[in-house]
């Protein structure tokens, strides 16, 4: 459908805005990133001989790596986008070629934790990291399937980073306040189902 | 969680220092409350990781419909012509639609040319039946499409993309009231990162063309916009002239 169209004239800069941006524009811009260099699949495959599909896999991670690392700033703008996205690509691919020799299977998270227990100091960071540790994710997405579509839509916007006014505005929620006491709602509801096992 | 918004102001940075002390001092010494806080770091995670795969499967739709143009070998060598051509064709388009005011069919007649004429083959090998149906469908084989779009829902009734498909295929073969059954079935997949099933759905009508769907085609576009749903630049495009 709405594509959008490998565009040129949109500068690293313009590029980076749009994924600060809130709603369609973060979207647009996601797709942009993706769009721009997806030809990376491609060569991907060829030089590191890897089906089509782990390549596919190896070049929407690394987008999604990097749209993570634009929006809290770690990515500094010291080199070009195309050269940092390469950099992540080639080392999934890597990650991909390593996993195929070793058969050793990892889970395959996208989004460390690190950011949450990072604010913690030591000891209860420990503590944290363990009790997360213990947590079947399997199961938790599991019950997060049985929310409702509501809740289900709130929580994504939320882990992507959408304020509650943000989320307001996109749901159509009367104001801000009411996201946020749905969302906890939600969570709350999440906790419950998980806990009957 | 009793204590969900006192966990969500310590992660927002909405505590002073000593509150922020008390809180990592009740971690320590309070095993419920740092189950807890465990648990609100989980969820999250596990909401990023489907939204990534959310994206990703969006990543997989884009790419989709991009393939045929990024073959650089040919992409290159047709890249000048190409451009000559839409030039021409813009030219053309944008003075025919200077002269001549264009109604909600032609609209959806140009759309279906531009987009629907031929549909990217899926990269899964897991949707080897999507992609026969596909590859029918491309052939010009529609009702031999169909069938095989409306086997697999038979099969699997919550598989978006057969829905998706049957729905296209029953609107190229004007069978406009089965699309839109199909598309308003579309719209009950609200948890999509990506859903076409308004615009479709407004296109049909604008397609069908009978009393009211002219009206119907127009709200269903100013609910594509207001909700930011995909297609919203080509509902924003059409409401202009509409």
């Amino acid at each position: 459908m709405d594509n959008p169209a490998i565009s040129p004239k949109v500068s690293d800069q313009e590029l980076i805005n749009s994924l600060h941006g809130v709603d369609i524009d973060r979207r647009k811009g996601e797709e942009e990133l993706f769009t721009r260099f997806s030809y990376f699949i491609r060569e991907g495959g060829q030089k590191y001989s890897l089906p089509k599909e782990d390549s596919f896999n190896a070049y929407a991670d690394a987008v999604l790596s990097v749209i993570e690392k634009i929006k809290d700033g770690s990515f500094r703008g010291l080199s070009s986008v195309k050269t940092y996205l390469y950099q992540v690509f080639h080392n999934k691919c890597v990650d991909i070629l390593r996993k195929k020799t070793t058969n050793k299977q990892t889970v395959h998270q996208t989004a460390p934790l690190s950011e949450w227990t990072s604010q913690f100091s030591d000891t209860t960071k420990s503590i944290i990291q363990k009790l997360i540790e213990k947590t079947d994710f399997d199961l938790l997405k599991q019950k997060m399937s049985e929310l409702s579509d509501n809740c289900r839509q709130v929580l994504l916007l939320w882990a992507d980073g959408f304020s509650d006014k943000a989320i307001a505005a996109q749901l159509a929620y009367k104001t801000a306040d009411v996201v946020k006491t749905s969302r906890l709602r939600c969570l709350d509801k999440l906790r419950q189902l998980y806990k009957q096992f | 969680m009793e204590n969900a918004d006192y966990i969500e102001s310590y992660f927002n940075n909405g505590l002073s220092v000593g509150e922020k002390e008390q809180f990592e001092q009740k971690i320590i010494t309070d095993a419920a409350f740092a189950e807890e806080v465990a648990f609100y770091c989980s969820a999250w995670q596990t909401a990023k990781n489907e939204l990534a795969e959310e994206k990703k499967k969006r990543f997989a739709q884009i790419y989709q419909q991009n393939i045929a143009i990024q073959k650089p070998g040919v992409t290159i060598k047709l890249w000048k012509y190409a451009t000559a051509a839409a030039v021409v064709a813009a030219l053309i388009f944008g003075s025919y639609l200077y002269i001549k005011p264009v109604s909600p069919k032609q609209l959806a007649d140009q759309y279906i040319q531009q987009h629907l004429q031929s549909l990217s083959i899926t990269m899964s090998s897991q949707e080897n039946s999507i992609q026969d149906g596909l590859n029918l469908y491309n052939e010009g084989k529609l009702q031999q499409a169909l069938q095989q779009f409306e086997k697999i829902i038979s099969a699997d009734t919550s598989s978006f993309n057969a829905k998706k498909y049957a729905g296209i295929v029953s609107l190229q073969m004007k069978q406009y009231d089965k699309a839109l059954s199909y598309f308003t079935q579309l719209e009950n997949y609200p948890n999509l990162y990506s859903n076409p099933a308004k615009l479709l759905k407004a296109i049909t009508l604008m397609e069908r063309n009978s009393t009211d769907d002219a009206e119907q085609a127009k709200a269903l576009l100013h609910q594509v916009m207001q909700n930011n749903l995909e297609g919203k630049e080509t509902a924003e495009q059409w409401l202009k002239k509409w």
